[in-house]
């Protein structure tokens, strides 16, 4: 019932209705094209300023480096493994205060728990998967740029099938790369019962931010999986984030969805999804499928189960 | 001994540099150190490497402080307080900087011995894009008295480390050869080796209240004015502009403003990712080198 009723209010419908207020500043320590700071800006366009990011260690790290801050929200900072708990104390600490009547009830914060796919996949798990148990009031921007980024592009559990990283280097005893599936991080939310998880793009900011002004009514753990483009470990022109992005929804390689209450629907399906091989080639960590032969074999794979995928998806939407 | 510090942006290639020169040196027979200052990656901020090249073995460890050469990359790393390019230079150092402006500009803020060449432009001209190792590696090598058959074995040797095609390595030997070609071989003041003193540093227990700091302002990283980091500037034609907010809400790090329903480029810290470039649907925003 609920989830029928958020189907219908749509909130943010054009790029018009993005507000203009800012509260990311400009300057922090981000690569030039960084799609992890731009999905950041955008969701705290719509949470503002009073509103604490918690960040586990990550790209973000350096997002604040005393004396200098990015942020008008403020800022705690965790390592890798425990946001969520981070998250949790915070959220105690609103909740006393309010109750001994320290702060009165319009004064409460959003907490939202900002980290990479690292942490987000792996080394955090536990902590989130307990957070989501406990049914904590949170926000959770996971920025999947799809290896361990800060310290030079080493492989996590979301890395994509066939992509190159510092620790999965393509040589003649494995020419793929990386030859396991990612992890799927928005089916192990849903499963764990988490009340919202969305899949975003920053390259379909009002698809991501109708999300987020919707999801403000739900209380409970709300995941915002997003997809965002790393020049330098993706190994493109930082110019082509939003593009590397765009083909990655237009063929197929990343669904923009949403889970309410556990009710997955897709936001957005491509009418005539293009060949995955226009997303891979443009990326330097496909190269090897390309150079020096074609590997037409594992390019077919990738597509057949992009295939796979959207036929599951679609007949059952039907 | 002969010291070189490079400093350069991440995605230059400062620290390709330093190992292209290290492994050119050892070729030559001379016992080597190089290494970068390990950091957190991210392209456009400032890296630094180093090269330590001597007739006998290298007993020192850790970073330079006393540099013999200087490789710039960039000039506007001049102006960056924290990294401070030219720091523990004496009067004898080299200091070689790529940058289109001339050396007489560089020579009274300096006071030492400036070799200023525009290598961007033959980056840009021989490999496309702005990176350059090669060019750096090839001036350096030049510099300390490299045989330029070392120089082009060790851009092999180290391209092929990192999974460079061999069309990028053609590309990139000739580069090397350009900036070889570029300067000329200078005397250089060695410093003596050392034999290290042991010096144990005990460090102070600090109250985590003090230890881990707290900022009380907010969003004050405008302060740092990443404008440096941009090698081509985009400039907005606004007769073309349909304000359709598109280079607005991609720039990653709100360098464009929205004012009085227009874009506008915030120069002083707009890194010069060129998105806005990139996906302006109107093609209304041009691309300048910075400086020209």
């Amino acid at each position: 019932m609920e989830a029928r009723k958020m189907k219908l209010e749509k909130k943010i419908k054009t790029i018009f209705d993005i507000p203009i207020q800012e509260y990311v500043a400009p300057g922090g320590i981000f690569c030039q094209g960084c799609g992890a700071i731009l999905a950041a800006r955008l969701i705290l366009k719509l949470l503002g300023e009073r509103t604490v990011v918690v960040n586990a260690a990550g790209c973000f790290t350096l997002a604040v480096v005393y004396p200098y801050t990015v942020f008008k929200a403020s800022w705690l900072y965790t390592a890798m493994a425990c946001a969520p708990a981070g998250a949790q104390g915070i959220r105690d600490a609103l909740d006393i205060l309010i109750e001994k009547r320290k702060i009165d009830k319009n004064e409460d914060l959003n907490i939202l728990v900002v980290t990479g796919d690292g942490a987000a996949s792996s080394i955090g798990l536990q902590s989130t998967i307990t957070a989501i148990h406990r049914n904590l009031d949170f926000w959770y921007l996971a920025y999947d740029n799809q290896a361990f980024m800060n310290t030079g592009a080493q492989k996590t559990e979301t890395t994509p099938f066939g992509a190159a990283t510092s620790t999965t280097k393509p040589t003649s005893l494995s020419p793929l790369g990386t030859e396991q599936e990612p992890l799927d991080l928005f089916s192990v939310w849903v499963s764990a019962g988490a009340p919202y998880v969305a899949t975003v793009s920053p390259s379909y900011p009002v698809d991501f931010l109708d999300k987020v002004e919707r999801a403000k009514e739900i209380k409970g753990p709300k995941l915002f999986h997003c997809l965002s483009g790393c020049p330098p470990g993706w190994n493109y022109e930082p110019a082509l984030t939003i593009k590397v992005g765009r083909l990655a929804v237009e063929s197929g390689v990343w669904a923009l969805k949403e889970a309410v209450n556990g009710t997955i629907k897709h936001t957005y399906i491509p009418k005539k999804r293009i060949p995955v091989e226009e997303y891979l080639k443009i990326q330097g960590r496909f190269e090897h499928l390309f150079k020096p032969v074609k590997n037409k074999e594992a390019i077919e794979e990738i597509q057949r189960k992009v295939d796979k995928y959207w036929e599951y998806e679609l007949h059952d939407a039907k | 001994m002969i010291k070189v510090r490079f400093h350069g942006r991440g995605g230059q290639g400062m620290k390709t540099s330093s190992r292209i020169l290290g492994t050119a040196a050892f070729l030559s027979g001379f016992f080597v150190q190089d290494f970068p200052i390990y950091g957190a990656e991210r392209r456009g901020a400032p890296v630094v490497a180093f090269t330590i090249i001597s007739k006998e073995p290298i007993l020192e460890r850790g970073y330079i402080f006393d540099p013999n050469i200087l490789l710039i990359s960039d000039e506007t790393l001049l102006l960056d307080k924290q990294t401070d390019p030219t720091k523990g230079m004496s009067k004898e150092s080299i200091v070689f900087i790529n940058s289109n402006k001339n050396e007489d500009y560089f020579k009274e803020k300096i006071g030492a011995k400036v070799i200023v060449e525009d290598l961007t432009k033959i980056a840009l001209e021989v490999l496309g894009r702005p990176i350059l190792s090669t060019l750096i590696a090839g001036v350096a090598a030049k510099l300390v008295g490299i045989e330029q058959k070392y120089l082009e074995e060790a851009v092999k040797e180290e391209l092929e480390q990192i999974g460079a095609n061999e069309e990028m390595i053609r590309k990139n030997i000739l580069a090397a050869t350009i900036g070889y070609n570029k300067v000329q071989e200078v005397k250089i003041e060695q410093t003596e080796s050392l034999e290290p003193e042991v010096k144990v540093v005990e460090v102070e227990y600090n109250d985590p209240e003090i230890s881990t700091p707290v900022i009380s302002f907010v969003a004050n990283s405008y302060l740092k004015k990443t404008g440096t980091w941009r090698v081509f500037k985009p400039i907005i034609k606004y007769q073309k502009c349909k304000s359709c907010r598109l280079c607005y809400v991609y720039c990653p790090e709100s360098a464009i403003k929205w004012e009085n329903n227009f874009p506008v480029i915030d120069y002083e810290n707009c890194k010069g990712c060129l998105i806005c470039v990139q996906e302006c649907p109107l093609k209304a925003i041009e691309i300048v080198r910075e400086g020209e």
